[in-house]
């Protein structure tokens, strides 16, 4: 059985669960104890767990991390919930030079099963510094684990998930995906990484999207099919590790892909999975990978601008279209 | 001074004409009468011919270009000459030297000669590079429909569609003349010749591991299968026969598979030249040394029950296992109630005398002009291991260690692959 939950409620589950379970989950961050968060995904849990468990910070995503990084190391689970992924910036070194590496400096004896919760992508005119996509700056960083839930049954599974594995996960939400509904298995539902989910069968066109750009492409993938094409949205769901068996199979199914990725196009992550197809099903393919990415700039603050900046609905059907060699319009 | 070659008119009222194919580019040296360009109107295609000889001095467009009809498509000059404005900005006013008498007008290919585009570029997806190689298809024949006339899947995919109507019931293989489709296809067929006792059905389980698209076509050699009934007696009458059923069959050319004494009537066939053997994929052959086990082919054609059979034919493989009950059942239903018991009696003592072969092949190998592969099973019973040595140079030789005298059974696999890769090596 199933129930249809909030994205940010199937979130607040998972959080819930795992703090019954385990004793040593935590969770911290600005106003997300006494407020509820500013996404609600912690509302209520204060109450549940106590101010030890569910800690309110100043605002110091330096320090925030730092802490989480450290108690990670000292053997506990700490969630370390930072607004915009805009502002795990601060934090970089203690991710980047510290959470990443520390595994593999100890030889494999310490673990720092540290999860950063955070939220990006653009909408709603939050301008430049609010609307960032930086995914691919930790997919970069080897010893990171990079997830992008798109749905609520994914977002409670991988982190739950998240917060029983034992190395450091950057688990970046969508800031619009928060109010979108879905359904969640009922009882222990818990995703592994890795494994890339098919969100629409199909046998034509691969498109392979990740968070926000997933409900965008199965939009475009119901338009195409009134047009006689058939899409395959195939959403790897984490990024690190990404299931390359899954996309590959894809690709052997249909021949062509569109690789759908909200951030800049400069340096992508969709770069890199082009670069693994192209490399490893090259003799699969009838027409170039297309990526529809978005556009090499700050994110404006102009409404208008905001959405030229990023991938829309028409870019993804104009893509398909070009990898099928067909007429740009139906 | 330098030669303008001219953008042909390719139609009546056509100003443009798009650029197809550019098969030089700047510094290359051109003779008169080179093919440089195609340009195309509509659905065909021109040809675009250096009228003298030069270095490409000036080289305006790129392919997929429309370039204006009758203006300087190039320029053909010496080296280091260089040409002025014209080079980089085509102007209306023709170049000096270009005498209008000289245009290569249009070339004279009425359309309807030239079916297809011819992309001539190469552009292709690598699927449709792949497909096409597979099965055996010239991409530069295909019409491409993809971005700038690329050719793309659904281009190869409509050529194969294509092709079997275009050659459609090639061959005239009647029944009763011991020759039988094994599979449909296009192209020049692959023929396979059993070894002695065996018969055409025995292939059956290799071709669905041969990854080609001609036809493949199963011929019963004389005394077998459904050719029970044609006595004859000695190796020659064995391929006089064979080729008159092929000729007869209306198969001119093909590619040859034999194995055993089939491969050694495949040479014999190769070297009478009445058939245009494209190339050969010899299995285990016989002819190539005198020593046979005469016990095997004694007790073989003697074996009156298929117990007695199956004790035999397991000298046929080095690993008994792999001869399947399905293989004996099959070999011993083949002789009874035909006559295939008598005629396989007769033609065994007219093709080898106790451990001798009567026959050989050797000369003939020596004046084989196509290629060649034959494969050997290091641990065949029926013939000595050293028949593999000393062949001549342009014979490729697999020998299969673990493997007896059926490799196709035995590393079917294997086999298919090479008979496969000796198939599209000659396409």
């Amino acid at each position: 059985m199933a129930r249809e939950l909030m994205y940010r409620e199937a979130l607040r589950e998972a959080i819930d669960e795992e703090m019954a379970r385990d004793p040593m989950v935590f969770i911290i961050g600005e106003g997300i104890a006494e407020r509820g968060g500013s996404y609600k995904v912690t509302e209520g849990l204060l109450a549940k767990y106590g101010p030890k468990r569910v800690r309110d910070t100043p605002i110091a995503e330096a320090g925030m991390i730092g802490v989480g990084v450290g108690a990670a190391i000292a053997g506990a689970r700490p969630i370390v919930e930072i607004l915009y992924v805009d502002f795990t910036m601060l934090g970089m070194d203690m991710i980047v030079n510290q959470a990443a590496k520390f595994r593999l400096m100890t030889g494999g004896e310490g673990r720092v099963p540290f999860v950063l919760r955070t939220q990006g992508g653009a909408g709603g005119g939050v301008a430049a510094q609010h609307s960032q996509s930086l995914e691919a700056l930790f997919y970069h960083i080897p010893g990171l684990k990079v997830v992008m839930p798109s749905t609520p049954a994914d977002a409670k599974g991988l982190l739950k998930h998240a917060l029983r594995q034992m190395d450091p996960v950057i688990f970046i939400e969508h800031k619009h995906l928060y109010m979108t509904k879905g359904m969640v298995p009922d009882g222990e539902h818990v995703v592994d990484f890795g494994v890339a989910d098919i969100k629409r069968a199909g046998k034509d066109v691969t498109i392979i999207a990740w968070s926000n750009m997933v409900p965008r492409a199965l939009e475009a993938a119901e338009e195409l099919a009134a047009q006689g094409i058939d899409c395959e949205v195939l959403d790897p769901r984490s990024l690190v590790p990404l299931d390359k068996a899954a996309i590959l199979a894809s690709v052997a199914k249909t021949k062509r892909v569109v690789i759908v990725q909200e951030a800049v196009r400069r340096g992508g992550v969709a770069s890199d999975i082009a670069s693994i197809i192209q490399e490893e099903a090259f003799y699969e393919l009838d027409a170039p990978i297309q990526i529809v990415a978005g556009l090499n700039v700050p994110i404006p603050f102009n409404l208008a601008l905001e959405k030229a900046s990023v991938p829309q609905k028409e870019d993804v059907l104009a893509a398909v279209r070009r990898c099928l060699h067909l007429e740009p319009k139906a | 001074m330098a030669d303008a070659i001219l953008v042909p008119q390719v139609g009546q009222d056509l100003t443009e004409a798009k650029i197809v194919a550019l098969n030089v580019k700047l510094g290359d040296t051109v003779a008169k009468g080179d093919i440089v360009a195609e340009v195309e109107s509509e659905k065909a295609t021109f040809e675009v011919e250096a009228f003298v000889a030069g270095i490409v001095i000036s080289l305006p467009y790129g392919v997929g270009d429309l370039a204006p009809v009758l203006e300087p498509l190039m320029h053909l000059g010496q080296a280091g000459e260089t040409i002025g404005a014209a080079a980089s900005a085509p102007v209306p006013a023709p170049a000096a030297s270009s005498v209008p008498g000289d245009l290569p007008q249009a070339e004279s290919h009425p359309p309807s000669a030239v079916p297809a585009v011819a992309t001539g570029t190469g552009r292709s997806s690598p699927l449709a590079r792949r497909v096409a190689v597979q099965n055996g298809l010239q991409l530069d024949r295909i019409a491409g429909t993809g971005p700038r006339g690329a050719v793309v899947m659904r281009d190869v995919a409509a050529a194969l569609q294509a092709q079997p109507a275009a050659t459609s019931a090639p061959f005239a293989l009647r029944s009763g003349t011991g020759l039988k489709s094994l599979q449909a296809g296009t192209g020049t067929p692959v023929v396979f010749l059993h070894g002695f006792g065996a018969e055409l059905a025995a292939w059956l389980p290799l071709v669905a591991r041969i990854a080609v698209q001609n036809p493949m076509i199963g011929v019963d050699l004389a005394g077998h299968g459904a050719a029970a009934a044609r006595a004859v007696a000695g190796f020659d009458a064995l391929v006089d026969d064979m080729a008159q059923r092929l000729g007869e069959a209306g198969i001119s050319s093909a590619h040859l598979v034999g194995h055993s004494l089939g491969a050694a009537v495949a040479v014999a066939l190769a070297d009478r030249g009445d058939l245009d053997i494209r190339s050969m994929t010899l299995i285990a052959p016989a002819g190539l040394g005198p020593s046979i086990n005469g016990d095997f082919v004694a007790g073989f054609v003697g074996a009156k029950t298929e117990g007695a059979l199956r004790v035999w034919m397991q000298n046929l493989v080095h690993t008994p296992e792999r001869l399947g009950e399905a293989m004996v059942r099959a070999a011993f239903a083949a002789r009874t109630g035909s006559a295939t018991p008598g005629a396989l009696d007769a033609l065994a003592r007219s093709l080898f005398e106790g451990n001798t072969q009567l026959f050989s092949i050797k000369p003939a190998l020596q004046r084989l002009a196509c290629t060649c592969r034959m494969i050997f099973g290091a641990q065949d019973a029926i013939f000595k291991p050293s028949d593999a040595d000393g062949l001549p140079g342009m014979i490729g030789v697999h020998r299969l260690a673990g493997v007896g005298h059926l490799p196709q059974v035995e590393a079917t696999a294997l086999v298919g692959r090479l008979i496969a890769e000796t198939v599209r090596s000659v396409a």
